[in-house]
């Protein structure tokens, strides 16, 4: 597991983005429904009988969601936190805002974004992939950087051109 | 929209196969009803018939009194597949609709962008399909059935090719928009095989048997909501359910 979270459930120093690459949010989303139905805290053989996924694929999904501070897992037990609580009454636009706070500080992601900051131009994937892989090794660039995408897409921090192949910063919407 | 003793056969070396029979229920606005039934009951085949791109063999489908038509464009349909054209952005995809009904393109445009965000997709607008999570894919699939502002929106299967916990997420997400009267439909109908799915998301569901699908029963699901599958009320229902359709 990433990261140990804070007691309201802010992850505390965030590594990289790696945790994300194969995970959507709705599969994190539903996994915080899951676990607050039944009881806000089980442990992950109950969770994987009662979301009917093995662990193989389970484990991604958790991982993802105690890095960003939505659940802690010890010692086999996965437990919600304030944050995922807060996530789950919250309307769509509200969790995006909850989930942009804690994406923008990432430092990989904190990183492309100063680099767009900085250039003041759109920047190519290529450029991006280089960067990540001085950072993460070129084996993970290119996924890592697709989860951006998808991630800077979601909280409305990133705009990505597949075609052009370029990437600019966006203001999210209110 | 009523549906009035409709029956379904098809042929095949001059014998009949009929797959529905006597199916007759109202839907009303408000309603949020569900049609379960096991495999074969002929429940996909009943919902094509529904929105008009199938004809009855016996009985008909009436819409505000009319019968209905294939090209009604306050009917809506959600399909298990998603069914999105992978050569265009997802804002194009929600326009599609709209585009039919030659709605000009900076209306198009703005109605477009309403529901792309209604359903949590603001940042995706000029991504593609293939660089969407599936649960994505459907909520375009979504948008793009609600831009039309249908009165009636029908959904075919359509938490079956996601994954549990991407379907969890989405039955409940679909439900909190159901609760804005602001945004259409003003009724829906959905067709699954997951009893657990029907009692957790319809006000009333309706039990097919098996072929010919025949209705057994019509179920008033009073829980309150949000519902919790855990309860044992929520499971008294579903094995109710079983119990009509074993």
């Amino acid at each position: 597991m990433s990261n140990s979270g804070n007691d309201d459930g802010r992850p505390g120093m965030l590594t990289d983005f790696h945790p994300f690459a194969k995970v959507s949010v709705g599969q994190i989303l539903g996994l915080v429904e899951a676990i607050d139905e039944v009881g806000g805290v089980a442990d992950v053989a109950t969770i994987s009988q009662e979301v009917e996924m093995d662990v193989d694929r389970l484990g991604p999904i958790l991982d993802a969601a105690e890095f960003l501070g939505l659940m802690t897992v010890h010692e086999g037990d996965v437990r919600m936190t304030d944050l995922s609580r807060k996530l789950l009454s919250a309307n769509v636009r509200e969790r995006k805002a909850i989930l942009r706070e804690i994406i923008d500080d990432i430092p990989d992601f904190r990183m492309i974004t100063d680099m767009a900051r900085k250039a003041g131009r759109p920047l190519t994937r290529k450029e991006i992939i280089e960067a990540l892989s001085a950072h993460v090794g070129s084996h993970r660039a290119a996924d890592l950087f697709k989860a951006m995408v998808y991630w800077g897409r979601y909280v409305e921090l990133l705009r990505y051109d597949s075609q052009s192949e370029e990437l600019t910063l966006r203001t999210p919407s209110k | 929209m009523q549906v009035k003793d409709v029956a379904k056969s098809f042929f095949e070396n001059g014998k009949e196969f009929k797959v529905l029979d006597l199916v007759r229920f109202d839907l009303s606005e408000r309603d949020f009803v569900c049609v379960v039934g096991p495999s074969g009951s002929g429940k996909s085949t009943l919902l094509r018939i529904i929105v008009g791109l199938e004809k009855p063999t016996a009985g008909e489908v009436l819409f505000e009194g009319e019968p209905i038509r294939a090209d009604n464009p306050q009917v809506a349909m959600v399909f298990q597949s998603f069914a999105l054209f992978p050569w265009l952005s997802v804002e194009q995809n929600v326009e599609l609709g709209l585009e039919a009904k030659g709605t000009p393109l900076e209306e198009r445009r703005k109605i477009a962008r309403k529901f792309i965000d209604a359903v949590g997709l603001t940042g995706f607008e000029d991504a593609f399909p293939r660089e969407l999570s599936g649960g994505m894919k459907q909520r375009v699939g979504i948008a793009r059935a609600l831009a039309i502002e249908p009165l009636l929106l029908c959904m075919d299967e359509p938490f079956s090719s996601l994954d549990p916990l991407t379907a969890q997420n989405l039955r409940d997400e679909i439900l909190q928009l159901w609760t804005n009267p602001d945004l259409p439909p003003k009724a829906v109908l959905m067709v699954t095989h997951a009893i657990e799915e029907a009692v957790y998301m319809a006000d009333r569901v309706i039990v097919l048997s098996s072929r010919p699908g025949r209705m057994i029963a019509e179920l008033e699901i009073d829980l309150p909501r949000p519902r919790n599958r855990k309860e044992p009320e929520f499971y008294g229902w579903v094995d109710e359910i079983y119990s009509l359709i074993v």
